[in-house]
């Protein structure tokens, strides 16, 4: 292959790859963009989303795509009871400050949701390894996998409607007007709890839709979000925290960078260059790169 | 979890045991405890050794019904497994802990170097003997320590050594040597220590290295290096991964069509039970991996043999691996030096552990490798097969002393395009 076709193959293998990174991102951004809350488990709720995943297509024997709304709306509930049950009770009590107990209390939840599915799953790796999994479309010298090109599709259907609905309709804009200042919405009679509900509930489902397409080539085990929770926060932050198509374009870039870079210098370099993008842009550009100053 | 099940049902056992005893009247035998470090949960290490805890219990529970050490007056073993979560940090207070409290004249542990190593020191402290189960790194035997043996594991090096040994053997039986090779490694102490061998010995044999490329552990994306790897397109691809990296890299050599002479696993993700089903038995087929254990067809000889594997099978529903073979005949092992001990004091546990020689019996021929320490505690006896994977089973190609009978090994690899 020549270093052109190479190069060009990363390029798009990095796009797909970085669609992957913008979904799980999407959420972690719509939660700390209404809530004001860094959600610590958010990797570990991808993971249980994969866990559902595979059991869920062990019992019912579907196709992985047909997989993704079930895995979704499921995640939409468990995030729902988890902002109902468990957050709601922290902010009640802590509404005079900053929601530092939240902060805490996601991280506990990360290490337990881990160790519990330590103790529910067993430690092995499992997979969900089906023909279209390892299907392939040949152009020319570029190979794609299906899932990588149904991540690219499905990250910018799932990016644009997130944005449209945030910006067009009357609920996306109470969700913004309740995350730009939670006093004068209520104020305004919104019901900063029931927005919270939603927001969190929310912010899980692009984790469905990513769970399901890691899987054919990522396999699951209890720690598997470690990895992912934390290149999710890299992208929030390049993003832009809070915004939303500022987490489509971070991930996509982080993507790229790593995919492009590593054809061009050692792996690790890359890895590293990343992390150092990313405290440049903390530093130079604290809003992020494609995040508007006031969000 | 399952080791508390098993905690409960020695227990148990054990006071069965003793009731009987005191019914026939005999002085009831205090079990001997064995202090355990393992991973079982915190990393993902913990997959691995859950697997050596299935094996060390199983084999406590084979030798206590089998009426316990006969020289000790058939006294059954314990365990005290402690969870080392992987961290060098309660690997050492648990040692600790172990030795102080509990009292255990013996150890075993810790699978991860990073916790065998200061928690060995903690015991050689104490002077109370460690068989040292599967850590890999060179430094554990070479601190003058006099009570730390390694009879099941050698330093990484011995395995880059298998690698390249292999290579050379495989080119001259087939008539045309690899010219090109690639080194993949995660980007630990053990990567770095096996890749640097291999690096040398593969120079020595005028192997080009066209790619020589570190990654981070439990990368969230290998395709760009799969895809360098195949830009360069070598003969031979060394791969050096735990589990979830092997899984992804083998699988992106199948999607991405990456053809080679062969592709060489370091035996770590590549020996995992879990490593053939979440490939996918077409990414893994007529890849080869080194392995500290020869398998099924090689090892599985005797009557000893069968009844570890049945049992194994009945009671964890999966096949034994490297990990459990290990930690079973460790415990065995230990049981040989209590017999020539004859006591439970910990300098006579050591002394038996030096004398070991252990040469042709049905735990080395389960091993595949005799049991002779040198000064330094180290077997010398011990090292690592080759195998190949055909139709989701490893079968061992290299040494030909262990060579499956039944198999052919198939060399060079098929390119994808020719495979179904």
């Amino acid at each position: 292959m020549s270093t052109t076709t190479i190069l060009l193959q990363a390029l798009l293998n990095g796009v797909a790859s970085g669609s992957i990174y913008a979904l799980i991102a999407l959420g972690l951004s719509l939660q700390f963009g209404v809530m004001k809350i860094i959600n610590f488990a958010h990797g570990s709720l991808l993971m249980i989303g994969m866990y559902l995943a595979v059991w869920a297509t062990r019992v019912l024997g579907v196709h992985v795509l047909v997989m993704i709304p079930i895995v979704t709306v499921v995640l939409f509930v468990i995030g729902f009871f988890i902002q109902r049950w468990l957050i709601e009770p922290i902010y009640r009590k802590e509404a005079t400050r900053e929601p530092l107990g939240v902060l805490i209390f996601t991280t506990g939840l990360w290490i337990f949701l881990d160790n519990m599915m330590l103790i529910l799953a067993g430690p092995d790796y499992q997979s969900l390894s089906g023909p279209w999994a390892n299907q392939v479309v040949i152009f020319g010298n570029l190979i794609f996998s299906y899932p990588q090109i149904a991540a690219f599709v499905i990250a910018t259907l799932v990016s644009g409607a997130l944005v449209l609905t945030l910006r067009s309709t009357r609920i996306g804009r109470i969700i913004r007007a309740t995350g730009q200042d939670r006093e004068a919405a209520s104020v305004l009679g919104i019901d900063s709890a029931k927005i919270y509900q939603l927001s969190f509930a929310l912010g899980l489902t692009p984790l469905g839709v990513a769970g399901c397409l890691l899987l054919p080539l990522y396999p699951v085990n209890p720690f598997v979000g470690d990895v992912f929770g934390l290149r999710a926060f890299v992208v929030v932050v390049l993003g832009g925290m809070g915004s939303i198509g500022g987490a489509f374009w971070g991930g996509i870039l982080v993507g790229i960078m790593e995919s492009v870079g590593a054809q061009l210098m050692p792996v690790l370099v890359t890895e590293a260059l990343i992390f150092a993008v990313f405290l440049a842009v903390l530093y130079v550009r604290p809003a992020g790169l494609f995040g508007l100053e006031h969000e | 979890m399952k080791p508390t099940v098993h905690r409960w049902a020695g227990a148990i056992a054990s006071a069965l045991s003793l009731s009987a005893l005191l019914a026939g009247g005999a002085v009831a035998a205090e079990p001997l405890k064995i202090g355990y470090v393992i991973p079982l949960s915190g990393s993902a290490a913990a997959a691995s050794g859950q697997e050596m805890s299935r094996g060390t219990h199983l084999a406590v529970k084979h030798i206590n019904a089998a009426g316990g050490v006969a020289a000790l007056g058939g006294r059954p073993l314990a365990l005290v497994e402690v969870d080392s979560r992987g961290d060098p940090k309660v690997g050492i207070t648990e040692t600790e802990r172990l030795i102080t409290v509990e009292k255990v004249p013996v150890m075993i542990g810790a699978f991860q170097s990073s916790v065998t190593f200061p928690a060995t020191a903690v015991a050689e402290k104490y002077e109370i003997p460690w068989i040292v189960d599967l850590s890999a790194k060179a430094d554990i035997t070479e601190r003058g320590f006099k009570y730390v043996f390694r009879p099941t594991q050698i330093p990484s090096s011995g395995n880059a050594d298998s690698v390249v040994d292999f290579v050379a053997w495989a080119g001259k039986r087939s008539g045309s040597m690899a010219r090109t090779a690639a080194i993949v490694f995660e980007n630990t102490d053990w990567g770095q220590d096996l890749a640097q061998r291999m690096r040398a010995r593969l120079k020595e044999l005028s192997i080009e290295i066209v790619l020589d490329e570190a990654y981070p552990p439990n990368a969230p994306d290998l395709r760009p290096l799969v895809l360098k790897l195949k830009g360069r397109a070598p003969d031979v691809i060394s791969v050096t991964s735990y589990t979830a990296d092997a899984i992804q890299i083998y699988k992106l050599i199948e999607q991405m069509q990456v053809d080679a002479v062969a592709v060489i696993g370091s035996g770590a993700g590549q020996v995992d039970p879990s490593f053939i089903n979440a490939v996918g038995k077409r990414g893994v087929d007529l890849s080869f991996t080194t392995n500290g254990w020869a398998g099924y067809e090689s090892a599985i000889t005797t009557p000893f043999a069968k009844r570890f594997w049945d049992d194994y099978v009945a009671e964890y529903k999966s096949e034994p691996s490297e990990f459990s073979v290990v930690s079973y005949s460790v415990v065995w092992l230990l049981k040989d030096a209590l017999e020539r001990a004859g006591k439970d004091d910990p300098k006579a546990i050591r002394d038996a552990l030096a004398a070991t020689r252990m040469e042709g019996n049905e735990v080395t021929k389960l091993l595949g490798y005799d049991v002779v320490f040198d000064a330094k505690g180290q077997n010398v006896k011990k090292r690592f097969v080759v195998q190949q994977i055909a139709d989701g089973k490893y079968h061992a190609v290299w040494p030909e002393s262990v060579a499956s009978p039944n198999y052919k090994m198939v060399w060079p690899e098929p390119a994808w395009s020719a495979r179904k």
